[in-house]
């Protein structure tokens, strides 16, 4: 009776659910399955207990990655929210036909496949015939080879990323400026409130819930950061991190494991190393902003 | 009206800055168009390349590289993988939606419970185990491979519900009424109703799955199912032995797509990042 009666819904969302149990519900649990075993794909898995985690964790790349990864998020996400924020209130500040003409040709670089950015950026960053040197040369400057040379890397791969994430968070800003009571602003200039007062006291704290989400997704993509530094140091499954593994990231270890050295437990294990570190600093985030909620 | 003549300080600034952030954000993309129309061999960047020299050379260009190279089966690959994607992403997604924004059964909460947590679950968790079933299946190197796993958008679900919630339930009582059956009632009302949400899925869907490296990357190891990312990667890779002029017009040909799509549907994909901010 009840099935009968139910039965048309279940219809309809079948083919979600099972698809959705079959490539995301599945893979999670036969992955923490594989994690606590040794497996090459061909022989059976062997079972070996929490080995996997103490390897990876005792391993020199996975300090590398996780050094590398801090100093990335660290200057990454702060610099691409600001200029996104500066953009924001940038075309904000136009109407009509400009407003949209700027926005979309800051938005423009989003649109580019990631895949395609890093190889764009490639040629710009070319040592001695690349765009970059080419103008350092008409200060007078000596060429740098901004992906080889360790002292550079971080900062090119931080520029790329600015470069197509700035137009899609600036996007995600001015939807969340639009929505602020324009009242405010009056109110404030009526009190003789300058420009900049304006911005510190009223469009800040007001676009606190969409800054929050811009910086908790920026957090969790960076994290996971792979086709950038991944095309950028031209890597393959056998040579991947760039010169001194300066450009080496978590993901780019695990998938490393999996497919060059053909280690899937551990390469499993990884996955579900890197996703706690996620959730513990998302779980921060927003311990935070109700810390801060209720100050 | 004295504003109108003598512009201040703070305009003339915002201007400056305005245009010239613009030029930084589109002139690589500019100056990728001007080393594609221009007479091969010139060296790529003795003087900056501000404007295309050579149209005819350029479209020779594009000439050669669909058929000398392998990239036409691979941007045929890429189109293949993307509207099977779309097309499937859409109709399983609607379906669920329609049933999880306006309708009651037993377990509908904690079903769409687990989807939406999902969401929060990063991708570097799933990618590997996800990886081993496609190819426990047999279908590594195949179409399905690419598209099916990426199927069941919990993403694209909760976009369309936003909208299939503001159906009012009087107009599903009065389809009912005129004795359309559940799945009618799916097509005739709910369907055209949530056309917008639809066609923003679908671009951003389109923009998602041609920049997609990382998945094809993996799953479609074997040359003949390259997608236009790997062999865009390959043309660019330190190794490759492919001319400047080809790995350009290949890098060139790789962002039409989507650059196209934006020009002409640029309100839809803006508004659609903006409510997936806003909102999610």
């Amino acid at each position: 009776m009840t099935l009968r009666r139910y039965l048309p819904h279940y219809l309809m969302i079948a083919p979600f659910i099972i698809l959705f149990a079959m490539f995301f519900l599945y893979p999670i649990l036969s992955g923490l399955y594989y994690s606590f075993h040794a497996w090459n794909g061909v022989r059976p898995p062997e079972f070996i207990g929490l080995t996997n985690y103490q390897k990876i964790i005792a391993s020199r790349d996975f300090a590398t990655a996780m050094r590398n990864l801090l100093t990335y998020v660290a200057i990454t996400v702060p610099a691409g929210i600001l200029v996104a924020l500066g953009l924001a209130l940038l075309v904000d500040n136009f109407t009509g036909r400009w407003a949209n003409f700027f926005r979309n040709a800051y938005f423009m670089p989003v649109v580019l496949p990631a895949f395609l950015a890093a190889t764009i950026w490639r040629w710009i960053y070319a040592p001695n015939f690349g765009l970059l040197n080419m103008m350092l040369g008409w200060f007078g400057l000596p060429s740098v080879n901004f992906l080889n040379d360790t002292g550079t890397m971080l900062y090119a791969l931080v520029a790329v990323d600015v470069w197509v994430s700035a137009g899609f968070n600036m996007v995600i800003i001015l939807a969340g400026l639009k929505n602020i009571p324009t009242e405010l602003y009056e109110a404030a200039r009526l009190d003789g409130a300058s420009k900049g007062q304006q911005i510190v006291h009223i469009t800040i704290p007001m676009l606190g819930p969409v800054l929050f989400f811009v910086v908790t997704y920026g957090l969790i993509s960076a994290m996971q950061v792979f086709d950038k530094p991944w095309l950028l140091t031209g890597s393959s499954f056998t040579t991947y991190g760039g010169r001194r593994n300066a450009l080496l990231f978590p993901v780019m270890d695990m998938m490393g494991r999996a497919f060059g050295g053909v280690r899937f437990g551990e390469a499993a294990a990884y996955g579900f190393i890197l996703t706690v570190a996620i959730m513990v600093l998302t779980a921060a985030m927003f311990a935070l902003r109700g810390w801060r909620g209720r100050k | 009206m004295n504003r109108m003549s003598r512009p201040s300080i703070w305009t003339v600034l915002k201007w400056v800055l305005a245009v010239s952030i613009a030029a930084i954000a589109l002139f690589p993309i500019w100056w990728m168009i001007n080393v594609v129309f221009a007479v091969p061999g010139e060296p790529v960047s003795l003087n900056p390349r501000l404007f295309p020299t050579s149209i005819p050379a350029g479209i020779e260009k594009i000439r050669l590289i669909f058929t000398e190279t392998d990239y036409l089966r691979a941007y045929g690959i890429s189109l293949l993988y993307a509207v099977l994607t779309i097309a499937g992403v859409l109709i399983i997604g609607s379906l669920a939606a329609f049933e999880f924004a306006l309708f009651d059964f037993p377990g509908r909460r904690p079903l769409f419970g687990v989807v939406m947590l999902s969401l929060m679950v990063p991708t570097a968790v799933t990618i590997i185990p996800t990886y081993l079933l496609t190819s426990q299946l047999g279908w590594l190197n195949t179409m399905q491979g690419l598209v099916v796993p990426g199927l069941a958008s919990a993403f694209g679900l909760f976009m369309l519900m936003q909208f299939m919630r503001a159906i009012p339930s009087d107009m599903i009582e009065a389809a009912r009424l005129d004795g359309a059956s559940h799945f009618q009632i799916y097509w005739h009302v709910a369907l055209p109703l949530c056309r917008n949400a639809l066609v923003t899925l679908a671009i951003l869907t389109f923009m998602q799955t041609w920049g997609n490296y990382m998945w094809p990357l993996i799953v479609s190891s074997r040359p003949e199912m390259y997608t236009v990312g790997q062999v865009v990667g390959l043309f660019n890779s330190p190794l490759s032995h492919q001319t400047v002029d080809t790995v350009m017009t290949a890098n060139l040909l790789a962002a039409i797509p989507p650059l196209v799509f934006f020009l002409i549907f640029q309100r839809k994909i803006v508004a659609g990042i903006a409510m997936s901010g806003t909102k999610g």
